[in-house]
């Protein structure tokens, strides 16, 4: 415990004096307050009467309840925050392990009587803190903003960012299965960014597999998707779990699939990872 | 009787600077132990493999034979680092800290409780006289108080075994004795066992009872500084008035070798009888001798002379085999 508690006071600490933290909770009250003023809702009795998005004014046929208002704009916001959040927290929590693998670094680190996969496993819990720590913050600002205009408290909004820490537990993974091969910050970055695209490219597996002229490129691309994390997949599921059960839309249906084979997918990083740190030398 | 911490036994430790390239040998089979209390000093030209034996106690490397124990367990294991102290060479204490943050975030990591953690630190940052740094970040430390500021850090957790790179690095001259004086007292009254790697032989000179004299990646040379020093067939030879020349030709007729410095003579014997003879002589023809010592190399001379040595497989041993 007191070698977690040791690094998330250490990864708080950098976040902090190297501004990190300052540009990512700025970014994101920015983004909150934009939220906050472009939305004007007009509400007679419980029901919405008009509604203005950044000064303009939005069609609403015939009378929409608020609850109903509510829950389409969060479980449409929730899906903007799932790439804000993840791209966020790649950005801010990327370079802790190439920090941490740095020559005259890593031996004060190593010389602790801790064993390396507790120390990686602790600088991965302290990440996933610091990342959480801005999910919350955006998620729980956004809810209360919208519930202070609307009166209305729609706990679901909740689980999106349930599922947006899920996604961002699972690309820090793989950030540091890179960040302990390459030591290089911008390598693990843009790696991590890479798979995120690529995953989304990868939902469309099956148009990519019937423009395929041979079986085993058909073959190689159905394994990828397989074994990549289903970022496309996951942005669905936030908008469907936000929406909730009532909203009968074959899209938003979700599934476990994409969600077993992201977490398989992240615990091979980690797993990874950690032997790959377990052996190295310094 | 004092107990073994840092055991070395045949340490070998092969690489490859890349993929494809011959491989190169960092150790190749070397023995040496410290005792707790005891100052070791480990020296040895750059590339002779002391820092890779360094990594290899503390894990951070892993040896291609041989084993290397710490605190009786073999290094590797975590606990084996439970009460040890590492000051590395070139070390970089996160720059975004401050002296009590970073004392509080790796006494944290040694397993110390908040309460000994803010005891240690003041207590080590005054006797390193850097107290009054306490709550500025390391990133405008100097150089020499970032070496104090390590040094805090690797005696937080009260070790029983010290490792130190080049610790008074960048330190001043008063700094230095400071720095003597605290492992000193350390080993001597905690049983602290001190392992320094240092380029300055004055400085291993001054702290270390043993040391230990590292050569492509074998012991060259190993015992107390005091065996290593000392020449055993030369002698300070100074008598009260100065010895005549048919007095000096005598001494050179039964074989030994004579070199006048200064007033006095350095005598060079084959044995201590041989010495005994020429003093005999002095007296046979009424002289009297003022001083009789035996001379003295500096570290650095036995240094230089094994660093220098035709046959790099040599190794010398005051001791017999390195301890």
């Amino acid at each position: 415990m007191k070698v977690l508690m040791a690094n998330i006071e250490d990864v708080m600490r950098e976040a902090a004096a190297r501004w990190t933290l300052v540009a990512y909770f700025f970014l994101s009250t920015i983004f909150i307050l934009i939220f906050a003023s472009a939305i004007n809702l007009d509400i007679v009795d419980g029901a919405l009467a008009g509604a203005k998005l950044f000064g303009k004014q939005v069609e609403v046929s015939g009378t929409m309840s608020i609850e109903k208002l509510v829950m389409g704009f969060e479980s449409g916001f929730s899906g903007v925050l799932y790439v804000l959040c993840t791209f966020l927290a790649i950005f801010a929590t990327a370079h802790l392990v190439p920090r941490m693998q740095e020559k005259g670094t890593i031996d004060l680190y190593l010389s602790r009587p801790v064993s390396r996969v507790k120390l990686i496993l602790s600088r991965y819990l302290a990440g996933l803190i610091l990342a959480g720590s801005n999910v919350l913050y955006l998620i729980g600002s956004i809810w209360m903003i919208v519930a202070w205009k609307t009166h209305v408290l729609h706990p679901r909004f909740f689980l999106a960012g349930a599922i947006i820490l899920f996604l961002i537990a699972t690309l820090l993974a793989f950030a540091f299965l890179i960040g302990v091969v390459t030591s290089s910050t911008a390598v693990s970055i843009m790696a991590t960014y890479g798979v995120f695209f690529f995953g989304v490219m990868l939902a469309g597996h099956a148009r990519i597999e019937a423009a395929l002229s041979k079986e085993w490129q058909a073959m190689g691309i159905k394994l990828l998707y397989w074994i990549m994390p289903k970022t496309a997949e996951l942005a669905t599921a936030v908008v469907g779990f936000v929406a909730g059960p009532q909203v009968n839309n074959e899209i938003l249906k979700v599934t476990a699939a994409p969600f077993v084979s992201t977490a398989i997918f992240g615990f091979v990083c980690l797993a990874l990872a950690s032997w790959l740190f377990q052996r190295k030398e310094f | 009787m004092s107990q073994t911490v840092i055991e070395v036994s045949n340490l070998k430790k092969k690489y490859r600077s890349s993929v494809g390239r011959s491989l190169i040998t960092a150790l190749d089979g070397i023995d040496f132990s410290v005792r707790e209390g005891e100052l070791f000093g480990l020296l040895g030209p750059n590339g002779a493999g002391k820092t890779t034996a360094v990594k290899i106690l503390l894990d951070l490397t892993r040896p291609t034979a041989g084993e290397a124990r710490l605190n009786g367990l073999p290094a590797g294991h975590p606990e084996s680092r439970r009460r040890v102290g590492y000051l590395p060479e070139g070390h970089k204490i996160p720059s975004y800290l401050t002296a009590r943050q970073a004392l509080g975030i790796f006494g944290k990591m040694s397993g110390l409780d908040n309460v000994t953690i803010k005891r240690r630190s003041l207590e080590l940052l005054e006797k390193l006289r850097i107290a009054q740094w306490i709550d500025v970040r390391v990133k405008k430390y100097s150089k020499g108080m970032t070496q104090r500021l390590g040094l805090a850090i690797a005696l937080l957790h009260s070790p029983h075994v010290l490792l130190l790179d080049e610790p008074t690095d960048g330190v001043d001259p008063v700094g230095r004795r400071e720095i003597r004086d605290i492992l000193r007292t350390e080993a001597a009254t905690n049983g602290t066992a001190v392992l320094l790697n240092s380029h300055l032989l004055s400085e291993i000179e001054l702290t270390c009872d043993h040391v230990a004299v590292l050569r492509n990646g074998k012991v060259a040379a190993a015992g107390s500084i005091e065996e290593l020093t000392r020449r055993a067939t030369q002698y300070k030879f100074v008598p009260v008035v100065p010895v005549d020349d048919s007095l000096v030709a005598a001494f050179r007729e039964s074989g030994a070798g004579v070199e006048r410095v200064n007033g006095h003579m350095l005598l060079t014997v084959d044995d201590v009888t041989h010495l005994n003879a020429l003093v005999d002589k002095l007296r046979a023809s009424g002289g009297l001798l003022a001083e009789l010592s035996p001379v003295r190399s500096t570290l650095e001379d036995v240094f230089v002379d094994l660093v220098r040595a035709v046959d790099p497989g040599a190794q010398q041993s005051v001791e017999g085999d390195a301890r």
